[in-house]
């Protein structure tokens, strides 16, 4: 998966677009985990490009939570289309990863 | 409209996901009385299933699949048949904890299914799966 990263001092946005699944997952929990060990722990992950999120996606979106609240920071979700939102309340996972309807608004406190 | 059938065949590796994808998309196109919701669900089911075989399958890489998808007046059914090794049995798999990392496709594919089931028969692993039509989310 290719995605765009883009650096606004107080956060980092990352935007993955496609499948965000078992193949673009990893690559895309990577960045997260490095951005949180270089002192970047307060990241926006912009899904307006995704079309399809499965398990392994989900399962990133976790981990990079976890691994961003554990350096005082946190990860939100911005822009989810309909199977994205779908999947997040079928698991439960939108009380810890509420989307946000925009960017701007998922850092509106950063 | 019912009756036609939608195959793909091939290796059960993470590119051929694609293919999986593709094949719904051509279902969804030619069923347009179908709620894109129902064909959605369906599809995440599906690909949990589909990601289940890629990722356990053995020997890895060499698995291959048949996945076979239909309309009915009022259900939407999938059947795969893969080359992997014996599958566990399973029914209730559990929605893990909020806090897990894994653990949630098959939860995921059994709360989107109205039927899914596995037999075993001469070395194929074959899956049934089923979604009643216009049922919504199903919460």
């Amino acid at each position: 998966m290719i995605f765009n990263e883009l650096d606004e001092g107080t956060s980092v946005t990352l935007q993955p677009s496609g499948k965000f699944d078992l193949v673009s997952a990893p690559p895309l929990k990577a960045r997260i985990d490095d951005l949180v060990r270089a002192g970047k722990p307060r990241i926006v992950v912009d899904l307006s490009a995704v079309d399809f999120i499965d398990s392994s996606g989900l399962g990133a979106l976790i981990g990079g939570l976890k691994a961003a609240r554990q350096e005082g920071g946190d990860l939100r979700i911005a822009c989810a289309g309909d199977q994205v939102k779908a999947v997040l309340k079928l698991t439960n996972l939108d009380r810890i990863l509420a989307p946000y309807g925009t960017v701007e608004e998922a850092r509106h406190d950063w | 409209m019912t009756g036609e059938d939608y195959t793909v065949e091939g290796f059960a590796v993470p590119d051929e996901l694609e293919s999986v994808h593709a094949l719904l998309s051509r279902v969804a196109a030619d069923h347009p009385e179908i709620d894109p919701m129902d064909v959605m669900l369906f599809e995440t089911a599906v690909i949990e299933i589909a990601n289940n075989v890629v990722e356990y399958g053995k020997p890895e890489g060499e698995v291959r699949w048949r996945l076979t998808l239909r309309v009915t007046d009022d259900e939407i059914q999938a059947d795969l048949d893969d080359t992997g090794q014996e599958f566990e049995a399973f029914t209730g798999a559990v929605m893990p904890g909020e806090d897990a990392e894994g653990g949630r496709g098959l939860a995921i594919a059994e709360s989107m299914f109205d039927k899914i089931e596995l037999e075993r028969a001469d070395g194929l692993t074959h899956w049934t799966m089923v979604r009643k039509l216009g049922r919504g989310l199903g919460l």
